[in-house]
């Protein structure tokens, strides 16, 4: 054939190719189902589900009620090759948007800390304590029942604060060695003699840890060199990773003898475990860079068929047919808020990573996986891209993070009480949020968030929510002159109250000098045009006061710089992930904090508040810390070291068709639980 | 011709000390304190972060950093990834490279096959319905926006079609049970490239050698014997199934870059070949009465080949960067998106080394170029 038909033949193909593209979509899945679309927004008491770090993740908290529905899993695509997956599988497929970059359980949570390395390797370790599904109690795992009270005792001529934590018995590891209190004993030494770091101190505090004794292979005992609060025991050490000490011992022994402290790290770190036992629900198995990791099922996993029960009345129940039972929070009984028997009823867990969440959408869409897991959630676009699919469903969750404005206190007028509150009046959130920012935003006014409802204080007043534009601007102008600032010329309102008509000029401070040009740092439209967008809004709004403020949209990085390292700014916007456990009240405004590097760069100082944090550390019990917490909040509303902003909520989407969970409502989305493989079960 | 080579060398030397030099200080240039990066990172054990200041001299002026950077990069020293925390770079870089290398070499190749017969054709029956289709064709697709057009193309034959896959390089289910890794597999696919190419080249010069007895189609018939081996070997490994499974991936992204770049090779050879055929030899060759497929392909084409090899010499070495797009649409874990993850999570050793190695890769393209055209057009002579 000459050149011009092969061409047309080509371009014959092309087109068809583009007309079959175009017509309707065949229907190829044989169960088809309405697109759900839940929406949610609640976390329960209790501490976190997972630090910026991720130490404190909730562990897959543990199945639904219904048995597992075993559909066949469709064999392996390619006619060419022999597959390698039964055709009576069930392979729980999720898509990830970039790579893990370690195996090592020790560097995953030391330099390795990510959160992709979270979603694949989390839960494979037994932990004391962990935190219960939703609503996030406080609850034992390897631990039979909760531990003694902290108690001092004089150990060598030292007064240490010691407890005592009963374990469970009949617990294994994969391989069919016992998990004891020997494994948490190894764990917690290896940490402390290697020094390791990342996320490894804000488990086990060196500042506080002593060392830890077996009593026997079920018993406990822990020393602190000081009375630990609950940050640093029970939702610090309590949450530790424990390790199976018979594979890791010859390997740490080794890396002991590396030389230097930073030698024995390295060589822990760059250790690549090969079928290291698991304690969990599944194992890892293989890591495939740059294309997939799979976990395996753990067929001895203990706490398969524990059946999990939360009550109405805050009861909550575990149990398993003639293993154990554990019962607190109340007398179980009345309605049941939840309720599930523990799996896993996958066969397998496999992650496969796309380039980008366009990709990992259509993957979805198409079948290939059944869930995508991305600490973002799905953006706008792509959610209602899926909301029009047959056998997907859409959820959303409140996320855990929040966006805010902060000041440097050493700077006049923001280290002015009167001037944080009269900027705070100004802001109309509710406007820009539903406005502005059509609702991919919402408005958020305390440092706890309000899904928080352990630590939430509803009594917390809320700066200018609700006003008007004109009450907004009346009553900040009243704030100021109460204080002393004075104007040449008052900004004057519109009848209606709807606009300025007069900005305001020649503003002063109360010693009489005018108020200085003043600069906002917030981050660029291209980094994130949520916070860029409220930086030219605030400008705007306290420009019309007289307020002479600049937005200055810049890097990511140069913000961290001028704030963080230099302390070289006046107004910034930035954003934190929060914990459940609000210890972050203490990193982010107790004063010690305040130099350079620390979390409180703006430099609050506040000797009330302050002592308020310390006793919150020091804090061993979990109602009086809840009401520490409680009037740290007020302190916050009213002195305003944070303008809190807004948040974003959490879109996830998973295939309806083939898998489901035993709930999808939980503060930070089913990526909190890390796609729940434990619980989840086939249809 | 020795001269000439150690002359190129000693400029190669030169431009690398100078990309390096730009590298350190554009990272130095960028927002924030570069020390900073290296010497605060908290994920970085407090030791090692001393170790690497120390190392990398960021305790000490903005010069005694460049000299100690220099000497770490002449020396292969590109430091330790942060994001693959202790991995030194170098060995991220050579694991991530057999993937683009096996993607984009096939996709060179087939994009300058297919641009190189249509250019000829169209060359050779100027004004038909083929050059304007091919012409207009081509160059729509080659302006295309490629994030979009890799989509689209996603789009039709992945997902609305279903006969390929959405993207990556292998099929997970199929893999699990695989005892090698991915990256033997891409190993042993360069080397049977790398061996199938010597032996049509040995193959082609034996058949020059022996004058007529090589003359006609037998060397062809041999390779194309050498071609149906191929997959008999494969078959005997035991692997060949995990090869046919990338194979497979590799269709959709090497067919989005051959519609996408085809017509920059077609147009070259087309003017190239235009311009050849005004030469008197080629007039002389109608003359004689030769077949016109053999005035067009031995004589026309043959002669304007020279510029299309030196721009397919380029692209073969330029597919070690990849194309971060590409890759990033497709989910191919290659250099491109190594780049891409490492300025997004500002891996700034690994970044550097990155592009380090990237312009290491264009110099040798360069000194490769010219030699291979004292090879090809036997009228150039370097002095």
């Amino acid at each position: 054939m000459r050149p011009a038909g092969w061409l047309a033949v080509c371009i014959l193909t092309l087109c068809l190719f583009a007309l079959l593209g175009c017509t309707p979509e065949v229907v190829r899945e044989e169960v088809v189902r309405e697109v759900e679309v839940v929406v949610t927004a609640t976390p329960g008491p209790g501490g976190s589900a997972q630090t910026g770090q991720t130490s404190g993740q909730a562990p897959d908290p543990t199945p639904g009620q219904q048995t597992a529905a075993a559909t066949p899993q469709p064999a392996a695509t390619t006619s060419a090759a022999p597959t390698t997956t039964d055709a009576t599988e069930n392979v729980y497929q999720l898509g990830i948007s970039a790579d893990m970059t370690t195996t090592n359980y020790w560097a995953y949570l030391g330099p390795d800390g990510t959160i992709w390395n979270l979603y694949v390797l989390g839960g494979s370790k037994p932990s004391l304590y962990s935190y219960s599904a939703q609503r996030y109690d406080w609850v034992p795992s390897l631990a039979s029942d909760f531990p003694t009270p902290l108690a001092e005792e004089t150990v060598g001529g030292e007064t240490l604060w010691t407890t005592e934590v009963p374990l469970k018995q009949g617990v294994k590891w994969s391989d069919g060695n016992e998990v004891t209190a020997e494994d948490f004993v190894f764990t917690a030494h290896t940490v402390a003699d290697l020094e390791l770091s990342g996320n490894w101190p804000s488990i086990v505090d060196p500042e506080y840890f002593d060392h830890a004794e077996a009593l026997d292979s079920h018993r406990l005992k822990i020393y602190f060199k000081q009375e630990p609060g609950l940050a640093r025991w029970q939702f610090g050490m309590a949450f530790m990773p424990i390790f199976p000490r018979a594979y890791w011992e010859p390997i740490v022994a080794e890396a002991k003898q590396a030389g230097e402290i930073v030698e024995q790290q390295k060589a822990l770190y760059a250790h690549v475990p090969e079928r290291e036992p698991t304690g969990g629900g599944f194992g890892f198995v293989k890591w495939e860079r740059g294309a997939f990791a799979e976990k395996e099922l753990n067929p001895d996993y203990y706490f398969t068929d524990s059946v999990v029960a939360q009550y109405a009345n805050g009861a909550y129940a575990e149990s398993k047919p003639g293993a154990y039972e554990f019962a607190a929070y109340g007398e179980p009984g009345g309605d049941k808020t939840l309720e599930y028997t523990v799996g896993p009823y996958a066969d397998s867990a496999i992650y496969s990573i796309y380039g980008s969440q366009d990709a990992t959408v259509l993957a979805l869409k198409k079948g290939d996986i059944d869930f995508m897991l991305n600490p973002l959630g799905l953006s706008r676009g792509l959610q209602e891209q899926i909301e029009g699919e047959d056998g997907l469903a859409v959820i959303e969750n409140a996320s855990d993070g929040m966006r805010y404005l902060s000041f440097n206190f050493r700077k006049e007028p923001m280290g002015n009480k009167a001037f944080r509150q009269a900027v705070a009046t100004l802001i109309d959130k509710e406007f820009l949020t539903s406005t502005v920012l059509q609702g991919v935003a919402l408005p958020m006014y305390t440092t706890v968030p309000e899904g928080n409802r352990a630590w939430y204080n509803p009594d917390v007043p809320l700066i200018g929510k609700g006003l008007s534009r004109g009450e907004r601007i009346s009553q900040a102008v009243q704030l100021m002159k109460d204080a002393g600032f004075t104007w040449e010329t008052e900004p004057r309102i519109s009848e209606d109250g709807r606009f300025v008509e007069q900005a305001g000029e020649g503003l002063k401070m109360p010693n009489g000098e005018p108020m200085p040009a003043m600069e906002i740092l917030a981050p660029s439209p291209g980094y994130d045009p949520l916070r860029s967008t409220f930086a030219i809004w605030i400008e705007r709004w306290l420009n019309e006061v007289g307020i002479p403020v600049r937005a200055d949209l810049t890097g990511f990085n140069l913000i961290v710089d001028k704030v963080f390292t230099r302390q070289d700014f006046d107004m910034w916007i930035l954003g934190w992930k929060l914990t459940a456990y609000p210890d972050y009240l203490e990193s982010f405004f107790h004063s010690r904090h305040s130099g350079l590097e620390g979390h409180n760069p703006g430099g609050y100082n506040n000797p009330e508040f302050d002592r308020l944090a310390d006793q919150l550390l020091a804090e061993t019990d979990l109602e009086a810390a809840r009401q520490q917490v409680f009037e740290m909040q007020v302190f916050l509303a009213e002195d305003l070291p944070y303008v809190v902003l807004f948040d974003t909520p959490l879109v996830e989407a998973f295939r309806s068709g083939r898998v489901d969970y035993p709930y999808t409502e939980t503060w930070g989305g089913l990526q909190s639980a890390s796609g729940m493989p434990a619980l989840v079960h086939f249809k | 011709m020795t001269n000439y080579l150690i002359r190129r060398v000693g400029q190669m030397v030169l431009t690398l000390f100078l990309i390096v030099t730009l590298t350190f200080f554009l990272v130095q240039a960028q927002p924030g304190d570069y020390a900073t990066f290296y010497s605060l990172n908290p994920d970085i054990p407090a030791e090692a972060r001393e170790q690497i200041k120390a190392s990398f001299g960021l305790d000490k002026p903005l010069w005694q950093q460049y000299l100690v950077h220099m000497k770490n990069t002449f020396t292969g020293n590109f430091g330790i990834s942060f994001g693959h925390y202790p991995r030194p770079v170098l060995e991220v870089l050579a694991e991530r490279l057999p993937r683009t290398v096996v993607l984009f070499l096939s996709a060179t190749a087939v994009s300058f096959y297919v641009g190189f017969f249509l250019g000829k054709a169209i060359a050779w029956r100027r004004g038909g319905v083929l050059e304007y289709a091919a012409t207009i064709s081509g160059a729509t697709l080659f302006t295309a926006f490629t994030p979009a057009f890799a989509l689209m193309m996603i789009w039709i034959f992945a997902f609305k079609l279903g006969w390929l896959p959405v993207g990556k390089f292998l099929d997970p289910l199929i893999w699990r049970g695989a005892e090698v890794s991915a990256n033997h597999v891409f190993s042993y696919m360069l080397a049977t490239a790398a061996v199938f190419i010597v032996f049509a080249f040995l193959t082609l010069l034996a058949a020059r050698k022996l004058g007529r007895l090589g003359a006609g189609r037998t060397p062809f018939l041999v390779i194309a014997a050498g071609a149906a081996v191929v997959p008999m070997a494969w078959a005997f490994t035991g692997v060949g199934y995990l090869a046919l499974d990338i194979l497979r991936h590799m269709i959709l992204p090497i067919a989005t870059l051959t519609l996408i770049s085809f017509a920059g090779t077609m147009l070259l050879t087309r003017n190239s070949m235009l311009e050849t055929m005004r030469e008197d030899y080629v007039m002389a060759a109608r003359a004689k009465g030769l077949p016109e497929k053999v005035v067009r392909d031995r004589h026309a084409a043959r002669n304007a080949l020279l510029p299309v090899i030196t721009s397919l010499v380029y692209s073969l070495i330029f597919a070690i960067d990849g194309s971060v797009i590409i890759e990033a649409v497709f989910s191919w874990p290659g250099t491109g998106m190594t780049l891409l993850e490492a300025v997004r999570s500002e891996d700034l050793p690994l970044v550097m080394g990155s592009i380090v190695f990237i312009g290491l890769f264009s110099l040798l393209a360069h000194v490769i170029v010219d030699v291979l055209y004292v090879y090809l057009d036997p009228r150039i002579r370097y002095q």
